[in-house]
């Protein structure tokens, strides 16, 4: 399905603008972690369940689907938390990326009569999300609100100055390239530092989606910038 | 196991009535306070899986503030205290429950002559 281009900054507002709404509802969520679930069954009034999603969709990777007009949401039974702790992380930021899609793209499946019948008659959902389309605009645009969702810009900056005493920037050069060595990584995969894995922990993500999103808030730096750049 | 989709859909309504005002009816957040994994609720609630033991049923009707022993008879199961109860008497126990099936009483005399024990009026 062909989605219109969005700003991110349209897409922060729109999870900023729903994490509000939930707060005058149920309490302003200040500390994480974002009661994803709660937003998505208490707040968004949705369906949400488990079940074996690659057999049922009959696609190897499937993590989640959105069906709008029954408004139920089913995540792949093997991120279910309460069986593996581990799988936390991924849990929620698939459940927020289905927020994602509902808050941002339930109304090309309301309004288009088209898409609203053929849904209508079959048992497909009307979004399925797949590991392997990460780059459809869709499912980036999911992905860019369940970031913002989880990790709200001001919650991240409280909880770095907490830690840090500061709002001074990290640079994880060395480390990267030490993990890096020691696990033996290739360049293009990233190996989460201390600092992104233990605020991970506190706002319930993984430690990849934290460093990426303190990376992207200036928080931390993967290149040394050098003392001379912006002076001389 | 075969599932039982009454039982499953009655969960299911229950809990979404509650959620809407109190987040503690969400499915983590209930399927925690009773002991079992969120994807068996939800595979209970989709009448995937057969409905948990009486036990667990009780603990639900509780949280959801509902009577057990509808939910009990959903899922065609009996309250595990009801053995205890004959038990204790079995011989009279079972001999008052066994002529009440004979004589064909409906639950509206059941009913009654359990309204009069309870008001103290032994026979």
């Amino acid at each position: 399905m062909k989605v219109k281009y969005m700003k991110v900054e349209d897409i922060e507002a729109a999870a900023l603008c729903l994490l509000a709404e939930y707060g005058r509802k149920f309490g302003p969520v200040e500390k994480p972690p974002v009661p994803v679930e709660e937003i998505l069954e208490s707040h968004l009034g949705l369906n949400l369940g488990f079940d074996d999603l690659p057999k049922m969709l009959k696609a190897p990777d499937v993590l989640g689907a959105t069906w709008v007009r029954d408004r139920r949401v089913l995540i792949d039974q093997s991120l279910d938390p309460s069986v593996h702790t581990v799988k936390e992380g991924r849990y929620r930021f698939t459940v927020a990326h289905e927020v994602g899609h509902w808050e941002l793209h339930r109304h090309h499946f309301l309004d288009n009569p088209a898409q609203a019948s053929l849904f209508e008659t079959t048992p497909e959902p009307s979004i399925v999300c797949r590991t392997s389309s990460r780059k459809d605009p869709m499912e980036w645009q999911a992905d860019a609100f369940s970031g913002y969702l989880l990790m709200p810009k001001e919650m991240v900056f409280s909880a770095w100055k907490e830690r840090n005493g500061s709002l001074d920037h990290y640079v994880a050069e060395k480390e990267i390239a030490g993990l890096s060595a020691r696990w033996g990584l290739a360049e293009d995969e990233r190996p989460a530092v201390d600092i992104a894995r233990r605020m991970a922990l506190d706002f319930k993500v993984s430690g990849q989606a934290m460093q990426i999103r303190l990376i992207g808030l200036g928080l931390i730096k993967t290149e040394d910038p050098g003392p001379g750049l912006f002076s001389g | 196991m075969p599932g039982n989709k009454e039982f499953g859909e009655r969960i299911r309504q229950l809990r979404e009535a509650k959620k809407k005002a109190d987040p503690k009816f969400s499915l983590r957040q209930f399927a925690a306070a009773v002991d079992v994994s969120a994807t068996y609720l939800s595979k209970v609630e989709t009448g995937q899986f057969a409905p948990p033991a009486a036990e667990t049923i009780k603990k639900m009707a509780k949280l959801l503030g509902t009577d057990a022993d509808e939910l009990l008879a959903l899922a065609k199961k009996t309250d595990p205290e009801l053995g205890n109860i004959i038990r204790e008497q079995p011989k009279a126990m079972a001999d008052f429950l066994r002529t009440a099936r004979e004589k064909g009483l409906t639950a509206e005399d059941i009913q009654k002559i359990t309204e009069k024990i309870r008001q103290g009026k032994k026979p």
